[in-house]
């Protein structure tokens, strides 16, 4: 059974999966966070919390974008 | 002269699969972004089909798997490949009409070992391909799509549970763009592999290409093109199983949904797995819906899905070998391809005409 399943390659596709459906799910989830913060902030203007609210944002959108790419360019390269 | 026929046959039969593989499978991948209302229905199928072609340059490890771990091409004919499309096509139009979203991917390869079966015996099956590179993986993916996906929205309530419903629903819609695009990308690698794959057992088995042989591009273009034609054309009625009958999606759980299904199908990819892409966006549905609550899926219709699964290998290995068993009685010739495609083209020209007096489906608001 060892010789037929290629229990490596199964137990890395596992890991590749959560790591990249969990993490790019929770990494979006923190930028609408963030967005949601900024325009609660800036309402109660409070505008030096507003803008960490929103670097925040800013950087988990990018870290979803680097994520689907690197996804991309990861799947591409075998 | 007559196996240059058949290939050609085959080319065809196998490219009409792949249109039909669009047309059946790839309404699930924009199916949640159309029920979410992230996307409009003729803006979400024009973007999949565009990325189902994209996609199908991205990796031929699933072409490979297709073509050299299924079945042993050294005992393949022309011929046993057409009639494992037969049984895969077949098999996609029964399930079609009965708007079940079966696997098109475990109907093509039921189908081809099916028709190997039916000519050479089980010998010319790889067992070792076939129970590690398909069957498990199989069994494995939706599972894993559906944990990914519950473990996700889990997460993501618990961010962004507090903020404003309006500011969260708008932020999920713009991403479900980006993971329906994904997913859409994903589907297109995975699914249209599989036809170059065939095609590419078929070149093979006529001694057209060597045994190794990768797939030539004009196979990829095809198949490329084909998939997304037939993504382009249809699948309203799938639509309406996968996006709002298993469960009343929001526009978070249309995400996570996606993201899994498309992490899952990414990852699977790379190590060669020909997987089936309608499983594992139904497993990521039915994990996005169990996160939130346990009882917001209906069983039932996940039930009804998971009988058309356990059937689809037998099934289209059964007319798989029927196909080739009708397709034998010409002799070796190309009279009893042309015949079965002509009956096969009947039966299909009939479902269509029984569905279009039916009635057209409905489109999902």
């Amino acid at each position: 059974m060892a010789t037929i399943v290629e229990t490596k390659d199964l137990l890395q596709t596992v890991i590749a999966s959560l790591a990249g459906g969990v993490g790019i799910t929770v990494v979006f989830s923190v930028a609408i966070w963030g967005t949601a913060r900024f325009a609660d902030l800036s309402r109660d203007e409070r505008p030096l919390a507003a803008a960490a609210a929103a670097g925040l944002a800013a950087l988990a959108g990018l870290a979803t974008l680097a994520g689907v790419v690197y996804g991309i360019v990861v799947m591409a390269s075998k | 002269m007559s196996s240059d026929v058949i290939l050609v046959i085959v080319v065809a039969t196998a490219l009409a699969f792949d249109f039909t593989n669009g047309f059946h499978d790839t309404a699930n991948v924009v199916a949640t972004s159309i029920s979410t209302g992230a996307a409009r229905p003729s803006v979400a199928i024009g973007m999949a089909a565009l990325l189902n072609f994209a996609g199908a340059f991205i990796s031929i490890s699933v072409a490979a798997t297709v073509a050299k771990d299924v079945v042993d091409a050294e005992v393949i004919t022309p011929t046993i490949v057409f009639a494992g499309l037969i049984g895969a096509i077949a098999w996609n139009l029964i399930t079609w009409s009965a708007g079940l979203p079966s696997s098109s991917s475990h109907a093509l390869i039921g189908g081809v070992v099916g028709s190997a079966v039916a000519a050479v015996g089980f010998d010319a099956v790889l067992a070792e391909g076939l129970v590690g590179k398909v069957l498990i993986p199989a069994v494995i993916a939706p599972i894993l799509a559906l944990a990914v996906a519950a473990l996700g929205i889990g997460i993501v309530y618990r961010i962004v549970g507090r903020q404003r419903p309006g500011v969260v629903t708008r932020g999920f819609r713009f991403g479900q763009l980006i993971s329906g695009g994904l997913l859409a990308l994903a589907h297109g690698t995975n699914d249209a592999q599989k036809t170059m794959g065939v095609i590419t057992l078929a070149l093979i088995a006529n001694g057209t290409l060597g045994a190794d042989a990768d797939p030539p591009t004009w196979v990829i273009v095809a198949s490329a093109t084909a998939i997304a034609l037939g993504t382009y054309s249809g699948g309203w009625r799938i639509i309406r199983t996968t996006g709002t009958r298993i469960i009343k999606m929001d526009a978070a759980q249309g995400f996570s949904a996606q993201g899994a299904g498309a992490a899952v199908i990414l990852a699977s990819t790379h190590f060669g797995y020909p997987l089936s892409t309608t499983h594992v966006i139904n497993g990521g549905v039915m994990g996005a819906g169990a996160g939130k609550r346990i009882s917001a899926v209906r069983w039932g219709v996940a039930g009804n899905i998971v009988v058309a699964w356990l059937l689809t290998l037998p099934a289209a290995a059964a007319i798989g070998a029927l196909a080739y068993g009708v397709t034998a009685i010409f002799g070796d010739g190309a009279l009893g391809p042309v015949f079965v495609s002509l009956v096969a083209l009947s039966m299909i020209a009939v479902a269509f005409n029984r569905r279009w007096r039916r009635g057209a489906p409905v489109p999902v608001s």
